[in-house]
């Protein structure tokens, strides 16, 4: 050690809880729950609708892609949470919202454990063909379980849920259902991943450092695998809420895909990434749907043209050219700022 | 070696084998590191050093054999578990979270290891003479590669191990560079009372830290002594030197 006075460490700052993007993320769908108030339009109460449970199905893409894997799994959840609702209030007469959403919620979170000590010693390629293998599976046993599943022909005629005894039956009250189950989604989402955002980050980034420091990596993936789970559940009930169906093809294993597309297009670093990439998708799909048989065609490739234009995805690319606008450099990924040497700002 | 010697945190390696299919990586090897000692491995290219580092860290199970660390046997569990025994590895090439700052990364090691701050205040003095105060909100990934090497280290220290096994920590490292690695190793073993396993190709770094190495060749220990001493016999010269008919005929296939 050489004779000049050492320097002392900078004081710590605690980073908060929610970063800015989870902030604007949970304000844009708290705003939701005003729609079922101010519309009757059918158009947009739908469209509404089929947004939220598009962005909570792929809350399930989002939270596996903290541990840098890419999931499939999301039908065969949401599936086994929508099956999980169906049943309870078709057989057992269970209508009220709350122990449905705990049991669409719980039912798949469960199913995710055993399954999880069985594929998460898996990663890249291997991970990504066993979840569309099982959500394979989970298809062809909706299929065949027709005495509990109704097989081909679904379970119809769900009665309406019921909160505090009200029944929400109608456009505007299965919207605001779907709202709840979306608001609570995207609070489990955020808090699970902030809470153990280092954890997430250091198993993304380096998991046999990570490991080698101390870190029990089974133990989040396995958490992450079950919650990405239990939110994928409650798409499923918004799901077969909407439809009082619960039927094979709304869990089909390509819809996968259109998931995992939200996550990556509207970008896969923020939960608000999820929501505007289903924003924008399924708003897409709805506008060149009007162009008949074009329609996939123009939907993929605006997939392609978005991919390779905004490698952060939407909001990777806004984010960016605002914090130029600013003369900052963008954060790192605990959402630091590189101040980089001596804390001298924009590395 | 009884279990009494071994209860202070002592790292035995008893007769530990390891073989991949037909391929024996090494055999019958057995030696210890005393609690808060110091023991250097050299041996060429290919002799099972990383191997063994893998071994006692958890990464590869062992073909036959123990390993004690104190009392207790550690070959077969995972690699956090011995971590949080308090037997902490390095690795040959940087190893940091990348994309996050100096303190992020610092911070991760205690988070992971439940250690508290007041580790990081004891490791200042290091973090200071090493740069990476004036790097403290970096982002690590962009820093020199001695920088991040560093880094890589002093967050094994930070986890506050008995033990550490350092896995050649001056590869790629400038010759001014190398001190550091002087610097750490006396202040893990004075400031933290750490014993070290030192996998080392600079003989240099060997000569002036080590008082006693081990020398693998062929999957076998062929030496054991002071430095001096063993780099001068000439069997060891000649595992170095490719000049004896041994080294190809040690890994049995």
């Amino acid at each position: 050690m050489n004779n000049r006075v050492p320097k002392s460490l900078p004081a710590e700052i605690r980073p908060s809880l929610f970063s800015g993007h989870d902030w604007i993320a949970l304000a844009i769908v708290c705003l939701t729950f005003v729609i079922p108030f101010t519309s009757t339009n059918p158009q947009v109460l739908s469209q509404t609708n089929l947004i939220l449970i598009a962005a909570t199905a792929a809350l399930g893409v989002y939270i596996m892609q903290r541990l840098d894997l890419m999931s499939f799994a999301v039908p065969s959840f949401m599936a086994i949470g929508g099956y999980t609702v169906a049943l309870l209030s078709m057989k057992l007469q269970l209508t009220d919202v709350f122990v449905l959403a705990a049991a669409a919620f719980l039912m798949p979170a469960l199913c995710a454990i055993p399954l999880g000590a069985l594929i998460l010693r898996l990663k890249g390629v291997y991970f990504v063909l066993v979840t569309f293998v099982l959500t394979e599976i989970v298809q062809l046993l909706l299929f065949e379980a027709g005495p509990i599943t109704g097989g081909s022909n679904g379970l119809v005629g769900m009665p309406a849920v019921k909160i505090f005894g009200m029944e929400l039956w109608d456009n505007p009250h299965v919207l605001l259902t779907t709202c709840g189950l979306a608001f609570v989604s995207f609070i489990v989402t955020s808090v699970f991943t902030r809470w153990f955002r280092s954890e997430f980050a250091a198993i993304e980034t380096n998991d046999v450092l990570a490991e080698s420091l101390g870190l029990a990596a089974w133990k989040y993936k396995a958490m992450a695998f079950s919650v990405a789970a239990g939110v994928s559940g409650l798409a499923g009930f918004a799901l077969v809420n909407m439809l009082l169906t619960a039927h094979p093809s709304s869990f089909a294993p390509m819809s996968s895909v259109n998931y995992i597309t939200y996550t990556i297009v509207g970008g896969k670093a923020s939960i608000l990434g999820t929501l505007i990439g289903a924003l924008l998708l399924v708003s897409a799909t709805d506008y060149f749907a009007l162009s008949g048989e074009m329609s996939p065609g123009l939907f993929g490739l605006l997939i392609i043209v978005v991919t390779m234009v905004a490698r952060g995805g939407v909001v990777g690319v806004v984010s960016g050219l605002l914090y130029r606008l600013a003369g900052q450099s963008p954060p790192l990924k605990n959402g630091e700022q590189d101040l980089g040497v001596n804390g001298e700002k924009g590395q | 070696m009884t279990t009494h010697s071994l209860s202070a945190g002592a790292l035995h390696a008893d007769r530990i084998a390891k073989s991949f299919g037909g391929l024996k990586v090494f055999h019958d090897v057995s030696f210890t590191v005393p609690a808060g000692g110091l023991l250097g491995v050299i041996g060429p290219n290919g002799a099972g050093k990383t191997t063994m580092i893998n071994i006692f860290s958890g990464r590869l199970g062992l073909t036959s054999g123990q390993v004690m660390l104190g009392g207790t046997r550690i070959d077969g569990r995972s690699t956090f578990e011995i971590a949080m025994m308090g037997l902490v590895r390095s690795f040959q090439h940087t190893a940091i979270f990348n994309g996050h700052s100096v303190e992020t990364n610092l911070l991760s090691a205690l988070r992971f290891s439940r250690r508290d701050r007041s580790v990081l205040e004891r490791l200042s003095p290091l973090l200071d003479q090493f740069g990476l105060i004036d790097n403290w909100q970096r982002n690590a990934e962009v820093m020199p590669y001695g920088l991040q090497k560093m880094l890589g280290l002093t967050m094994a220290l930070a986890t506050q191990p008995n033990m550490l096994l350092l896995d050649e920590p001056a590869a790629g490292l400038e010759k001014s560079e190398r001190a550091n690695i002087d610097t750490y190793v006396k202040f893990a073993r004075e400031e933290f009372g750490c014993g070290i396993l030192l996998v080392e190709h600079d003989m240099e770094i060997i000569k002036r830290l080590c008082p006693s190495v081990i020398v693998l060749d062929g999957g076998r220990l062929i030496a054991e002594g002071p430095p001096t001493d063993v780099l001068s016999q000439p069997h060891v010269i000649n595992a170095y030197l490719g000049g004896s008919d041994e080294e190809d005929s040690d890994v049995t296939h």
